[in-house]
C-alpha cells in the first residue's frame, strides 16, 4: 500500500493543470501497447503471405511459408499480454464458454480462435502436408511422433490430392485476408470506439490500425528474411526484397496518408478537446509521436525507400537502405501504438490537465514483461522454423 | 471426397464436442437465468457482511433529524455519507455510535473551490472562509443554510480582514471608506459596496488642514504627487505612510 503511495507521489509531481483523481495514473500500462503492436505484426505477416496465393507476386515467394510461420508464432504471443495485464489467466478461458455477443472485446476470443484455428493453423496443414507426410516417414525419435500426429491421418500423396492441397490453400487465405482485417480492425475498433476519449474516438481508427499493421508485417519480413537469410550464409534475392521494400513504401504512403487525413480532419473539427490534444503532442507526446513516430518512423524510411526506387543503387547499398528503413518502420509503429494507447490516457476528461505515465522496470505491467513478450514471439518463431523449414530447399520434391 | 478433408473435418467436429462437453462441466449451472452472469453469484453477494444500514433504518429512531434535513440543501446526502456505514449501529446502538466529523477539514472535500464543480454549487476558499472556526459553529449539516447573516465584513473578506488588523489603519472599521447596505449581504455581487474616488477622500484625514488627530500622518495633498490617487501607491488595508514619516 506505502508503495503505491510513494508512485501515485511521484506521478502527482509530473501532474500539470486539473486531472480527477482516477487518472493520475494510467490503467493500461505498456503490455496494451504491446498487444495491438503484436497483433499487427500478425494481420501484416499474413497478408504479406496472402500476396503471392492470391495476387500471384511470385517474387515474395521465399517468404511466403517465413510469413505463415511468422504470423503464427506472434500469434500464439498475440492475447499473453492482455491475459498478464488482466491477471487470472484461469479465467480467460471463460469467454468461450460463455460468449456475451454484446462485448467487442469478449468478441476477441472468437475472433483469434477463428483466425488461428480456421485460418492459419489450416493454410499451414495443407502448405505443409506433403512435407510432413514425407518428413513422419523419414525422420526418427519424438519429431516422428509429432509429424504423423500433425498428419491427421491424411498420408495421401496422390497428384489429385496435392492439387486439392493447393486449392485448399488458396482458398483459405482468400478467406484469411479480411480475416487478418477483421482481426487487426478489431483492434482498431476497441479504440475507436471508446467515444469519451476524444484520442480514440475516431471511425478511422479500424483503418489507420489496419494499414499501420500492414506496414509493420511488411518491415517485419523484409528484416527476418535478411537476418535469416545472412545466419543461413545464402545469398539474398534482390528481387525478392525489392519488391518487398515496393509494397513496403506503398503502404507507408497510405498509412501515412489516412493518419494525414485523420489529423487535419481533427483540427477541421476542432472539438473542445483540439486545446488540450495540442497540448499533449507538444509536451508529452513530442518525442514519442512528432519525432519517433511521424520524423524517424515513417517520413525517413518513406524517403529512404523513394530512394532506392528512383536512383540506381548499387545492390550493397539498397539491402542497407532496406535494413534501416525496416527496423525504423518497427520502432515507428511501436510508437504509433504507444502514442495511442499511453497518449489516450495522459490527458484529463475535464480536458484542462495532463498526467504522466511511469513505467515499472520488474512488475507484471513492467518493461521486463513486455521485452519477454516482444522476444518470445521469436523463440517460437525458432522452434517453428526448425520443425517446419520455409526455405525452398528444404521443400520435400516428390518423384514422380 | 479427399482424404484430408475429411480428417480434418473429423477433427474440428471432434473438437466442437469435447468443447461443448468441457463447456457442460465447467459452466455454472445457474449461468444465464437471469441475465449474462451466473446467478448463483447472487448468493455469494448476499452472504457478504452488510455494513450500510440505509437511510431508511436512520429514519425509524431520527425522524426529527430526517424531517429537518428533507427540507434543507443536504436533502440529497444520505445520513451514511457523513457518519460512515451504520449497519452495526441499527443492531445494537448502544455499543456501536457513528461518528460525526467535526473538523473544519471534513465539510470542504465537497465545498472547498474547485473549477470542475457544477456552477451555482456552494464552494469556499477553506483559507480565507472563516479559518480557524470549525464549519458546524455557524452551518448545522442537517440544514445548512446559515442561520443568520455574517454581521461583520471578516467571514467573507477574511484575508482582507486579516491584513488590516496589523496595518496602521486597524482601528478604522470598513465602514469608514465603504458603504455597504444592507442587501450586500445578502446578494453580494448584486449589491456591491461604495469605494472612495478621490484624493480628497483619503485627505479628510490626512491632509495638512484635516481635523483629526495629530498624530496620524499628514501629506501636502497639493504638493504630494499630486498627479495621481493615493491607493495608487499606498494599499489602503495596509497604508505605509507611517514608515514614510519616520523618513
Amino acid at each position: 500500500m506505502e508503495k503505491s503511495f510513494e508512485r501515485l507521489a511521484i506521478s502527482l509531481k509530473e501532474v500539470a493543470g486539473f486531472i480527477y483523481p482516477n487518472e493520475i495514473e494510467l490503467h493500461w500500462s505498456i503490455l496494451i501497447v504491446v498487444y495491438p503492436y503484436i497483433t499487427g505484426l500478425v494481420a501484416g505477416a499474413f497478408i504479406l503471405a496472402s500476396l503471392e496465393r492470391v495476387f500471384n507476386v511470385k517474387e515474395v515467394e521465399p517468404t511466403y511459408r517465413l510469413s505463415l510461420l511468422t504470423a503464427l508464432a506472434f500469434l500464439i504471443v498475440a492475447p499473453l499480454p492482455l491475459v498478464a495485464h488482466l491477471g487470472h489467466p484461469e479465467r480467460a478461458f471463460e469467454i468461450f464458454l460463455t460468449p456475451n455477443f454484446r462485448s467487442a472485446m469478449a468478441m476477441f476470443g472468437f475472433v483469434y480462435a477463428w483466425y488461428l484455428l480456421v485460418v492459419l493453423l489450416v493454410e499451414l496443414w495443407f502448405e505443409y502436408r506433403k512435407d510432413i507426410v514425407v518428413w513422419s516417414k523419414k525422420e526418427k525419435g519424438l519429431k516422428r511422433i509429432i509429424y504423423l500426429v500433425l498428419t491427421l491421418g491424411a498420408s495421401d500423396l496422390s497428384e489429385k490430392s496435392l492439387r486439392f492441397d493447393k486449392k485448399a490453400g488458396k482458398i483459405i487465405t482468400i478467406i484469411g485476408v479480411p480475416s487478418a482485417f477483421l482481426l487487426h480492425g478489431y483492434v482498431g475498433f476497441i479504440f475507436g470506439s471508446v467515444k469519451a476519449n476524444p484520442w480514440w474516438s475516431s471511425v478511422l481508427m479500424p483503418v489507420v490500425f489496419l494499414f499501420s499493421a500492414i506496414v509493420s508485417g511488411i518491415a517485419l519480413m523484409i528484416l527476418l528474411y535478411m537476418v535469416i537469410t545472412l545466419f543461413r550464409k545464402k545469398p539474398i534475392e534482390m528481387s525478392c526484397i525489392d519488391k518487398l521494400a515496393s509494397f513496403l513504401l506503398y503502404a507507408m504512403i497510405l498509412d501515412f496518408s489516412l493518419e494525414n487525413l485523420d489529423f487535419i480532419h481533427r483540427i477541421y473539427e476542432s472539438e473542445e478537446s483540439i486545446k488540450i490534444l495540442y497540448q499533449l503532442l507538444i509536451s508529452k507526446l513530442f518525442i514519442s509521436m512528432v519525432v519517433i513516430q511521424i520524423l524517424l518512423g515513417t517520413i525517413v524510411p518513406m524517403v529512404l525507400l523513394a530512394w532506392t526506387k528512383l536512383g540506381h543503387l548499387p545492390d550493397e547499398l539498397r539491402r542497407l537502405i532496406y535494413f534501416c528503413s525496416a527496423i525504423l518502420t518497427l520502432i515507428g509503429i511501436f510508437s504509433i501504438r504507444w502514442n495511442v494507447v499511453i497518449g489516450g490516457q495522459l490527458f484529463s476528461k475535464s480536458l484542462r490537465g495532463l498526467t504522466t505515465y511511469k513505467m515499472e522496470l520488474l512488475g507484471i505491467e513492467g518493461l521486463l514483461v513486455a521485452l519477454f513478450f516482444l522476444v518470445l514471439p521469436f523463440i517460437i518463431l525458432y522452434i517453428l522454423v526448425a520443425l517446419f523449414p520455409p526455405w525452398k530447399e528444404a521443400e520435400v520434391k516428390l518423384e514422380t | 471426397m479427399p482424404q484430408q478433408i475429411k480428417y480434418l473435418f473429423g477433427l474440428a467436429i471432434a473438437l466442437i464436442i469435447i468443447f461443448f462437453i468441457v463447456r457442460h462441466y465447467l459452466m455454472s449451472p445457474s449461468f444465464g437465468l437471469f441475465g449474462h452472469y451466473r446467478a448463483a453469484s447472487l448468493k455469494t453477494v448476499v452472504s457478504q457482511e452488510i455494513k450500510y444500514a440505509g437511510e431508511i433504518a436512520c429514519t425509524e429512531c431520527h425522524d426529527d433529524i430526517f424531517t429537518l434535513k428533507e427540507k434543507s440543501y443536504h436533502r440529497g446526502v444520505a445520513c451514511e455519507v457523513c457518519h460512515s456505514p451504520a449497519y452495526a449501529h441499527t443492531q445494537d446502538p448502544s455499543e456501536h455510535k457513528p461518528p460525526a466529523p467535526r473538523k473544519r477539514a471534513y465539510c470542504p472535500l465537497c465545498h472547498g473551490y474547485n473549477p470542475t464543480r457544477p456552477t451555482g454549487f456552494p464552494q469556499i476558499d477553506p483559507v480565507t472562509h472563516n479559518p480557524g472556526n470549525p464549519c458546524i459553529s455557524c452551518h448545522n449539516p442537517h440544514d445548512p443554510t446559515p442561520p443568520v447573516t455574517p454581521q461583520g465584513c471578516e467571514p467573507c473578506h477574511t484575508q482582507i480582514a486579516r491584513t488590516k488588523i496589523v496595518s496602521p489603519h486597524a482601528p478604522l472599521p470598513c465602514t469608514q471608506c465603504h458603504i455597504a447596505k444592507e442587501e450586500h449581504k445578502l446578494n453580494p455581487r448584486v449589491a456591491l459596496p461604495s469605494k472612495p474616488r478621490n484624493r480628497e477622500f483619503c485627505g479628510q484625514c490626512h491632509s495638512q488642514e484635516a481635523e483629526s488627530s495629530p498624530e496620524i500622518p499628514r501629506v501636502d495633498m497639493k504638493s504630494h504627487y499630486s498627479g495621481f490617487l493615493c491607493w495608487e501607491c499606498h494599499y489602503p488595508h495596509h497604508p505605509e505612510a507611517r514608515l514614510k514619516k519616520e523618513e
